[in-house]
Parts: structure tokens; sequence; C-alpha cells
């Protein structure tokens, strides 16, 4: 029986991504969020999850979107990496996809150049694509981005 | 075997280590105290005391080859072999040296490193000592009969001064009885013989004498009168005491004055003349009273603490929206009395969580003292440090972190500061060079000061070297300040040394300063004399946990600043600003300062009703500077939390934290702030991402 996996979805712009279920801690409602200056441009600022003090990319920017016309349907996806937790701006995510291992393909040709390989692959549900991404590379090639201003 | 059982070695051998670094640094301290005074006995027994643990603990963990080499230093340094005393502080540092190697090898399970440079050392020495003790050890036992103390006692209670004499007979000395006799003849010219052990009768076989004198000489001359050529070969006195508490074969707490080839320590037990060694008293006094706590419980505490703090300023919130909603409810003043009693309770809550992480900063100073000397003689120097405010106390994180910097800006003063012995003399100095380390207090901030009384920094050669290097072009040059060309020196890849030496001189030292200041949210700064000396100056926040903060806005973001770098506050209309180089001015109490906007995040707004805004006067170590804000909102106390690094990071901003309504509000690192937005100064390597400098210069 193939491996079925649990995927959470959300919304950016017109496609849908997914990310393992495992990795969301929690989705919330946009707060207040707080900026950083000389912090790179997709990250959002900083926000108060119940006293921790959590960093915020606004993943819209950060594929190159604007935001939706709808912000009330914006949500934060609290996820984690490497045992840090981030905060996620997206236009909307509401679902959890059951995927089965063979429903997923390896990421197109076009996505395979160096700064779009943070898909892991492309699943097809119901009719719809759903790109699975990469957690770690998309905040890691933030790293990467940042200037080193002192040198 | 077990896990369990591994778990438990591993455990053993942390704690070695952690007291293994106790150990070592009293072995160093009493190193250079036996070596600024040879005839220190305490040092010496804590010396052996010390390599004696070391043995015991090191084949407790089966480390074999450091116990097998602390059992040579130990038989080394017994009394009885310890005749050449002049070579005896060179074995404990070094000791100290092998043994620290060993456990770093211990440590990283390497092999430890071989001992034989120092058993080589240990062996020449008992080569030494093997010559000298034909000769004989002295070791006087001052045991009278009961008649002979009563003699002595009552000779003390007339006012004399009592002294018991040891001399060791010359071993090659043919007429025994008669050279005895030329001694007791010298001392009855010097005082009343009181008592002789042993018995004349028994001369010809002992290996020494010991004499009851009473007089009115002092010990010295005593010595020097008893040093008969060819018939004493050493001479041991002490002073009889005349105490109460005198008991059969008591040690008798006296003053020791020894020939030159003697060693002092042999028989006292304490010394009374000289103060117990100042260095001894820590250890001793440290070792019941302190419990070893995991750094990792103790943050977790203050965690939890500024969580209360936080809780604090929310129920405050709560209350004064109660009393704007009910300003007639008689709950409101119990409240309020509630409130009042919590936050005083909080505060020493706070106070007291934050002294358990605090140690006095002796501990990073007395490392210095090894240091100072091991470089200064290496260059053929004559140095000696003078520590001040050691029980200045601080943070432990912010004490770890210090080591680093310190130690490159003492081996600097050392080796670049202080001239020669020669160079001196012709300058007209004393040929002894201080170097001086001080530690105070100052508002919330600690001051640690590093001076020396050399050669000073020669400003034109640091200039010269910077342009020389293409750090930074010759016209620029022309027109820096004296504070900014000392700047220049904790730039990357700058030394002023005209050659490398092995100890420093690479240029990365003084970078490494200025960056682990900046990381610990503090300032450096130098001043410096020709001729005089040079003085480092560390300013470093005090707590990083807790601070008072002044809150205000820039173009509607709220952020807040330690309320102790802000002078005062004043307000500017845009006709007070001026233009000069490039820079904006402002002119406040006959000062010119600087002025700095954070509005490069949004275009500056001049748009209050009365077209001024708010300038924050601000001090940054020794510079001053105006920040321009639209908004002050109050004064708070705010829990810093750390931003995570990887995402985040910013230099401009040293934490941040959350107001009573659950708002992050960003900590200014206002040093930073100073040195990015202010600053056109420097190489391009310093100059800040070209956004902020373009906009600055648009809005000026």
């Amino acid at each position: 029986m193939a491996k079925e996996l649990q995927i959470v979805g959300f919304r950016l712009g017109r496609e849908t991504f997914g990310l393992p279920i495992s990795l969301v801690h929690e989705i919330v409602r946009p707060p207040e969020i707080t900026n950083v200056p000389q912090a790179p441009e997709y990250v959002e600022g900083v926000m108060n999850l119940r006293g921790r003090i959590v960093p915020v990319i606004d993943l819209r920017r950060r594929f190159g979107s604007t935001g939706s016309e709808n912000k009330r349907k914006n949500r934060v996806l609290v996820v984690d990496v490497e045992s840090h937790a981030v905060g996620l701006v997206v236009d909307s995510a509401s679902e959890v996809l059951k995927i089965s291992d063979a429903q997923i393909e390896p990421p197109p040709n076009v996505f395979a150049d160096a700064t779009t390989n943070y898909v892991t692959g492309v699943a097809k549900y119901q009719g719809r694509l759903i790109i699975l991404v990469d957690l770690r590379k998309i905040v890691q090639m933030g790293e990467l981005r940042l200037p080193a201003v002192d040198a | 075997m077990s896990s369990q059982a591994d778990e438990r070695a591993a455990e053993l051998r942390e704690l070695f280590f952690q007291s293994a670094q106790e150990l070592l640094q009293a072995l160093n301290d009493q190193g250079l105290a036996l070596e600024k005074n040879p005839a220190n006995a305490a040092a010496a027994g804590e010396i052996r005391r010390v390599v004696h643990t070391l043995k015991g603990d090191a084949a407790a963990c089966g480390m074999r080859e450091l116990s097998e080499l602390a059992h040579e230093v130990e038989d080394a340094l017994t009394p009885e072999s310890a005749a050449d005393a002049a070579s005896l502080p060179e074995i404990v540092l070094s000791a100290a040296d092998m043994f620290d190697a060993m456990c770093a090898a211990y440590r990283a399970r390497l092999d430890p490193p071989s001992g034989d440079p120092l058993r080589a050392l240990i062996w020449k020495r008992a080569q030494k000592a093997a010559v000298s003790k034909v000769v004989g050890e002295l070791k006087p036992s001052f045991s009278w009969t009961e008649y002979d103390q009563l003699a002595m006692g009552e000779a003390a209670g007339r006012g004399l001064r009592v002294y018991q004499i040891a001399a060791a007979i010359a071993p090659d000395l043919p007429m025994r009885t008669a050279g005895l006799e030329l001694l007791k003849k010298v001392l009855q010219e010097a005082g009343t013989v009181l008592a002789v052990s042993p018995a004349e009768s028994e001369w010809e076989r002992a290996s020494h004498v010991e004499f009851a004198l009473g007089g009115d000489r002092d010990a010295e001359w005593l010595a020097h009168k008893c040093r008969i050529p060819g018939v004493v070969a050493q001479v041991a006195i002490e002073e009889f005491v005349p105490a109460l508490e005198l008991t059969e074969g008591d040690a008798v707490a006296a003053t020791t004055a020894t020939a030159p080839s003697a060693v002092g320590f042999q028989a006292a037990t304490q010394n009374t003349k000289d103060a117990p060694d100042p260095t001894l008293t820590p250890i001793a006094a440290n070792a019941g009273n302190t419990l070893r706590v995991d750094a990792e419980r103790m943050d977790n505490l203050l965690n939890l603490v500024g969580e209360l703090v936080i809780g604090k300023s929310m129920l405050h919130q709560t209350l004064n929206e109660f009393v704007r909603r009910f300003p007639k409810d008689p709950l409101r003043a119990k409240l309020s009395d509630a409130m009042a009693f919590q936050s005083q309770v909080l505060n020493a809550l706070q106070r007291s969580a934050m002294k358990i992480r605090m140690v006095p900063v002796d501990q990073l100073f007395r490392r210095f003292s090894r240091l100072v000397r091991d470089v200064a003689k290496l260059g053929g120097k004559d140095v000696a440090l003078s520590l001040s405010g050691q029980d200045t106390d601080l943070d432990k994180t912010l004490l770890d972190a210090l080591a680093e910097p310190m130690i490159h800006l003492v081996r600097n003063a050392v080796d670049h500061g202080i001239e020669t012995p020669a160079e001196r003399r012709a300058a007209g100095k004393p040929e002894q060079g201080v170097i001086r380390l001080h530690a105070c207090h100052q508002g919330n901030e600690v001051v640690i000061e590093i001076s020396d009384d050399g050669r000073g920094i020669d400003s034109a050669a640091v200039l010269a070297k910077a342009v020389g290097h293409g750090m930074l072009p010759q016209e620029q040059a022309s027109r820096m300040s004296e504070a900014d060309v000392m700047g220049l020196i904790f730039e990357p890849g700058f030394s002023t040394a005209e050659q490398v030496s092995e100890i420093s001189g690479r240029g990365i030292g003084m970078d490494i300063v200025r960056s682990v200041a900046q990381k610990l949210k503090g300032s450096v700064s130098i001043e410096t004399q020709p001729g005089r000396g040079t003085t480092f100056q560390l300013r470093l926040p005090l707590t990083l946990a807790i601070i008072r903060a002044l809150l205000f806005r820039v173009s509607e973001r709220l952020y807040a600043m330690p309320l102790e770098s802000v002078i005062e506050i004043t307000r500017a209309s845009e006709a007070d600003i001026h233009h000069v180089d490039g820079h904006e001015v402002i002119q406040v109490r006959n000062e010119v300062l600087t002025l700095v906007r954070l509005h490069r995040l949004a275009p500056v707004v001049f748009d209050h009703r009365d077209g001024r805004v708010f300038v924050i006067v601000i001090n940054s170590g020794e510079r001053k500077f105006g920040l321009i804000v639209d908004k002050l909102v109050g004064e708070e106390e705010l829990v810093i939390k750390p931003l995570d690094e990887t995402i985040v990071a910013t230099e401009l901003v040293s934490g941040a934290s959350i107001l009573g309504d659950g708002m992050v509000v960003l900590i200014l690192n206002v040093n930073e702030v100073a040195r990015k937005f202010s600053s056109t100064r420097v190489a391009p390597a310093t100059v800040p991402a070209n956004k902020k400098v373009s906009s600055v210069g648009a809005n000026a």
C-alpha cells in the first residue's frame, strides 16, 4: 500500500503550496508584526507568540507575488525549522490534504535551476497541482541573501 | 557495561575538568607568589596541596599519565628536596602549563602530551639539590624543656626579644665543639643565651644546634652574625612568642630569617610578620559555601522572572483601564495596594535572581598575572601588574566573553605599550613598567580599564599606516579627529607593531576586541598620551536581561533604548539643524552634536503641529549624538529577549521585548546606531550598506 502523507495546504496568489503537517505547529491569524530594520526584505518582522518572539517571513514576497486582496483570510503558519519557530505569512490556509506517495512527482525541469530548488515535488490532488516546498531552503536562502554588512 | 556506569564516569570526568581548572589557577597564583618571595611557606604548602589533590583526582578518573606526572612533581616539591629555591617557581609554572595541556587533551579524548620536558626540568633541579644536600637539611625542632621555656617566657616578660636560633654545622668542620663554642661566644655577645639544645657534651655528633637567646637585636642582624664561614652552613631564626597557648611540641608562629642558601619554609607553618598571602584566602573561603549549579537551570529561573515582569506590566495596564472605567469603585485602592506589594516583591526577586549569576571580576583578573609575567619575560621587560576593583560583580556570561579581548589588550600593553628597561631609563621613567587593570560600576554599566604607563600610541603613525594600507584616502585622513584616528586601530587588519612578534602584532587582536564589545552591546575607547601611556576602556551593560528603557516612535514605528544612554531630550525645528561637512548637526547647550535619523525606513516627517521634532541626546561611549524621533512614548521596564539570529539578526537592534499589551518592541543598540548612521569616515569596508547612506543623504 502506498504511504499517505498529510500535507497542510496554503495559498499564495493563485498557487497552492504544501508542507508536511509534522512541521507546522499551529496556524494563527496575523498578530501585530514589528518590523526589524536591516532585515532582508521578505522578513516581515517579529511577532509575539504567547511570550515568545518569533520571526515572521512573508512567503508571498518570498515567492515574488504581492499579497491577495482579501486580507481577512491571511494566516501565519508557525513552523519548525531546525528547532527554531518561524512564522510564515500566507494568503490563506485551511485544508489538510491526504496525498499518497504515488501522486507526488519530482519537480519539473523548469524548476531545476538554483534559485527555485526549494521545490521538493509536485503533487496532483483532485485535479489541482500542489507545490511541496522544502522549508529549510526557504529560510536558509534568506540567510545566504543577508549581505555581510560589516566585513 | 551498563550505560548508567558510563554516564557516571562521564559525569566524574566533567567534575574533574571543572575542579582541575580551579586547581591550575591556584597553581599559577601560588607559583607567582613563590617567585616573588621564595620564602613564602604558605604558597609552597598550597602548591603541594594542589598538586596532591590533582594527582588523586586524576588517578580516580583513570588519567594515568597526568596522575603519574603529578606524583613526580609532588616528589620534587617536598621540603626535603627543595634545597634550590630559585628554580621552584619555574617548575610549578611549567607544571601548571603541562597539566593544563594534558587536561585539554583528555577532554578532547586525545593522547596526552608527553611530560618529558617537565621531567627534565625536575631532574635538572634534583641534580642541583643533590649537590647542596651534602650540607644537610636544617630542621629546627625547638623542643625546649619546661625549665627552658620558663626562662624564655620570663625573659620575654622583661621586654627582651627572645629568638630561637638553629644553626646547621658545616659537615666538613673538623673540631665541632670548638667551632660551636665560637658561635656560642658570638651569641653571648649579642645577648643572653637562655637555653642550648642539645647539651654541649653531644655537640660532636649533632648535625645542628639550637639556642634560645634573649636580647634587643633583630633577627636579620643575628642571622648575619651567626653565619660564621666554615662553621655554620645554615641559620634559621624564629622569634619566640611567649603565648599562653604554647603547649608541648607546638610549632611556634614566628618569623623566619634564613641564610641565602637555605629554604625558608622548612619549619615555619605560618608567617606572622608577612600577613598571610591574600591570594590564598579566596580559595579557602570559597570552599565551604559554594554550590555548583548548571548554568541552564539558572537561565530558566531568570527567564521565568522575566515573564513575571511582563505579567506585571500587563496587570498594570489592566488596572489603569479599570481605573478609567470605574473611577469610583472602592476595589480600585485594594487592587493598587496589591499591585504595589507584588511589584515590590518582584523587584527583590529579580535582583536576587540576577545576583546568582554575578561573579567578582577578580576571577578574570587573576588570570593575567601569569600572562603579564610570561609576555614580559619573552620581551625582556620588567612589568608589574596592579589590580583594583576586583570585587566588582559581573554577569558570568559577560565575564567569560571578556576573557579573550582582555587577553589581547593586556598582551598588547606589555608587548607594545611598555618599553624596554633601557628605553624607560632613557625616558626618565622607572625601569619597571606598570599595567593596571581596573573595574568599577558606573550606573548600569560596568567599566573595565586596561592601562599601561608605556610609550603611548602615536596617532601620526596610525594615520600613516592606515593611508599606507589603503584603508582610507589621504584627504580624508587629514580631516579626522583624534578619536576617529584611534578608532582605526580597531579596524580589521590594522597593526601598529613594526614587526610581527610571537605574541601579538598580527593586527587581528584589536579587531576582536571591538567585535566582542559590540556583541555584548558595549563599547571600547582609547585614551593615549605619547610617552605617558595608554588606557583602553571597555564599557558594557551590567545585566543583559532587564533594563529601564525609553520608548519612542520613528515613522510610526515603536523603538526602545536603554535609559542610561539618554542624556537629555530636547526639541528642535528645522531651522535649528545645520549642515556641516555632509553631516547634520545641532547645537545643544554650547555643544555641537551630530544628528542621526532612523527615518531611512520611511521618509522623515516634519509635520508635527509646531513643525518641531524631538532630539534625544545620546551618550555612546565617548561620543555624544542626537537622535531625531517623532514622538516620545514613555519609560518602561523591559525584559530583553533575543532575536532569532539566523533570520532577523541585525546589529542595529540589541534585542526585543514584549510590552504589556502584547506588542513587540525593538531595543536599539545605541553604539551601533551611532557608528552606522553618523559616520562617513573610514574605508569602504565599514561603510554600511549603500541603501542607508543614500537615503540619509537624500533626507539631509
